[in-house]
């Protein structure tokens, strides 16, 4: 995994505001999304976070996470 | 083998008592204030209502009152007492004085409570459905006034007692800086005792003589006034105990240290002298008060911004050193390191960075003229709930994953549901937020329990009405979900037994400590002196003429209907006005013939 599976919900959750935010500046170019619209693009851009969080990084599988020592 | 921890209780085993006891109090008026809060999300928007729309303002009015003032101010003075007995590495000087402050507050707020929560039955004349902003003309029942001002007498006390832990530290320490959890715990306090002079007197002189039917009616536009000098630096008194989190636990956990104490010295002092004379910036609308005035509120509330800037440069440079420290690397690759298993750094970072879309959203409130697009609308309650309601309470629950432990000395149930939670928040809040402005920019109004309309529909510029209303009351359930997983843990822990295996009881170190500040920033009487001072420029001509204009005790009173007293002074003044018309017009008569 290329980041800790806390920094990938993390990642996940900062889609929210990313999303929400993304339907109203598109309107300022004319792309008006509707709702499910907006739901398919945040499915395809969860999926690829997913897909990259997931690929092992270098071929060998290591995870790059610093978590490990947050236990205070 | 079983070792002894040096958590909090371990020291301090009474005043841990005191923490627990304030801390389990906030959470009671969480769990109160969180139930009347989904109750009006799905009232308001349309998709379940159960209470009569009448009754939404005593709903809105329990989840203001307890949420902001008994939530944040219950969990405040617990961590303040940490902060104090922490730093000073003593116990308190008198506990029986510490219980009789609690005690104050604690009847002070169910007093209050008692007397909104009436409102849901007729069984009693008693209510206080006048929101958490109870000015005039709304006038609430005796019982709800003076139980605010118990309760703010409690916190008055409270900060005498934090005084005293330092005035006797001080006679042992007489040339030690003042630590720094100790120096905000104070200048906080030196903020609020100037700040609830307006509350005081807008209850005692008015409102509760009022309630009494000790006088027959106030100027309202005078209790507003008061109530608002207390009413925007109370936002600071919830903010900056979430600041000292941020500057004193946020590096800590990243695994670093502060990056400057004399830079939060600075932000602090600036808080105190700043937070007061800015409270006419929520009465940019108000007739009545003159615009130079405003003006100069508004001035005051733009510099407010350096010390939150300051902040967020200081908190996150001490961020990063924390995650450099645990490895990372890269001009971003070292957000990677830091701890985001943590539930207490990602509640708080998440929160900080709620606090930085508000004070975008903020600034917009705080400017004359722009603030008319947004004044009175749902883009407010937006705001506000990205304020005290994530940067905050976000991180008053995040710390409360660290706290518990030290209180309690048990560990934490379950770190997985706390990450969770601290998440689900943020998305929660984020869907609501984002709605609730989207909303006040269309011109949907606050405080009212249908905005719906007949004959009438808002109309969005993106999207639809009806979807803001499904992304609120979306956003209001993942919220509710969200204190139902924070009340698991709290519950959860306290069920725990004891543990001797928990962190000990710290707070960051600085990179930059107090030896780099300067000596001046440690002269409370100094930057108490400047704050009055400014008071007294930003308030003394605005009061004064607001009781020119209106009277101390509101204008005379006209009984209506309002009659003229004799029909021939009417017909007489018909025949004037006549008689001038066709006097007028003669000429133009003569013309046409």
């Amino acid at each position: 995994m290329r980041i800790s599976k806390a920094g990938l919900l993390v990642v996940l959750a900062l889609l929210a505001p990313l999303l929400v935010e993304l339907r109203t500046v598109l309107s300022w170019v004319n792309v008006e999304l509707t709702v499910l619209e907006t739901g398919l693009v945040g499915a395809v851009l969860v999926v690829a976070i997913l897909v990259w969080a997931f690929l092992p990084e270098n071929g060998n599988g290591k995870t790059t996470e610093g978590d490990a020592s947050s236990e205070n | 083998m079983m070792t002894m921890s040096n958590a909090y209780i371990e020291e301090f085993p009474a005043e841990a008592k005191v923490v627990r006891t304030a801390f389990y109090s906030a959470f009671l008026a969480l769990a109160l204030g969180g139930v009347f809060g989904i109750v009006q999300t799905l009232h308001r928007t349309g998709y379940y209502r159960f209470i009569d729309s009448a009754d939404y303002y005593t709903v809105l009015t329990a989840h203001g009152v307890f949420l902001v003032i008994s939530f944040t101010i219950f969990f405040l003075v617990g961590v303040f007492t940490w902060a104090v007995t922490t730093s000073l590495d003593r116990g308190l000087e008198d506990l029986r004085f510490t219980w009789g402050w609690y005690g104050l507050m604690a009847i002070g707020i169910t007093l209050s409570g008692v007397a909104i929560l009436a409102g849901f039955t007729d069984a009693t004349d008693i209510s206080a459905s006048v929101l958490f902003t109870f000015y005039a003309p709304l006038q609430g029942h005796p019982m709800f006034y003076l139980g605010l001002v118990l309760f703010v007498v409690g916190t008055w006390l409270a900060g005498a007692d934090w005084f005293r832990s330092w005035w006797a530290w001080k006679q042992e320490n007489p040339d030690e800086r003042i630590p720094l959890p100790t120096f905000m715990v104070l200048t906080t306090m030196l903020m609020w005792y100037i700040a609830t002079l307006g509350v005081a007197a807008a209850i005692l002189l008015f409102l509760l003589p009022w309630s009494l039917g000790l006088i027959d009616s106030v100027n309202p536009l005078l209790t507003r006034t008061l109530f608002w000098f207390f009413g925007h630096p109370v936002v600071y008194f919830w903010l900056m105990p979430a600041y000292m989190m941020w500057y004193v636990m946020l590096p800590k956990v990243s695994g670093g240290k502060l990056f400057s104490d004399p830079l939060a010295r600075v932000v602090f002092v600036l808080f105190l002298i700043l937070s007061v004379p800015t409270g006419i910036h929520h009465q940019y609308l108000d007739p009545g008060i003159a615009e130079g005035f405003k003006f100069i509120a508004m001035t005051n509330t733009m510099f407010l911004l350096l010390p939150s800037l300051l902040t967020a440069f200081t908190v996150v440079a001490s961020m990063e050193h924390g995650a450099r420290q645990r490895g990372g690397k890269g001009y971003f690759g070292w957000l990677k390191a830091l701890p985001w298993r943590d539930p207490v750094f990602t509640g708080m970072a998440l929160a900080g960075l709620m606090f930085a879309a508000a004070g975008f959203s903020g600034m917009i409130n705080a400017g004359m003229n722009i603030n008319y697009l947004v004044h009175n609308t749902f883009w407010v309650v937006g705001h506000f709930h990205l304020t005290v309601g994530t940067a905050v309470a976000l991180t008053f629950m995040a710390v409360t994953y660290w706290f518990l432990p030290q209180i309690t000395g048990k560990e934490l149930w379950s770190r997985s549901v706390a990450l969770g939670q601290v998440v689900l928040w943020f998305v929660g809040m984020t869907f609501m937020s984002n709605a609730m402005h989207r909303a006040g920019l269309l011109g949907v109004p606050r405080r009212t329990a249908e905005p719906q309309y007949e004959g009438f529909e808002f109309e969005a510029a993106v999207g639809s009405m009806g979807e803001l209303q499904a992304q609120i009351a979306l956003g209001g359930v993942l919220l509710t979900l969200s204190l139902v997983l924070f009340f698991a843990n709290v519950f959860g822990t306290a069920l725990n037994g004891r543990s001797d295996d928990l962190p000990a009881n710290e707070y960051a170190d600085a990179l930059s400590g107090p030896e780099d500040a300067p000596l001046v920033l440690d002269n409370l009487k100094l930057w108490t002196g400047i704050a009055i001072v400014l008071v007294i420029f930003a308030y003394t001509f605005p009061l004064l003429s607001i009781i020119d204009r209106g009277g101390l005790l509101g204008p005379e009173i006209i009984p209506l209907p309002v009659f003229i007293e004799s029909p021939a002074l009417l017909v007489g003044a018909v025949e004037q006005l006549t008689a001038g018309t066709l006097e007028s017009i003669r000429p133009v008569l003569e013309v046409s013939r």
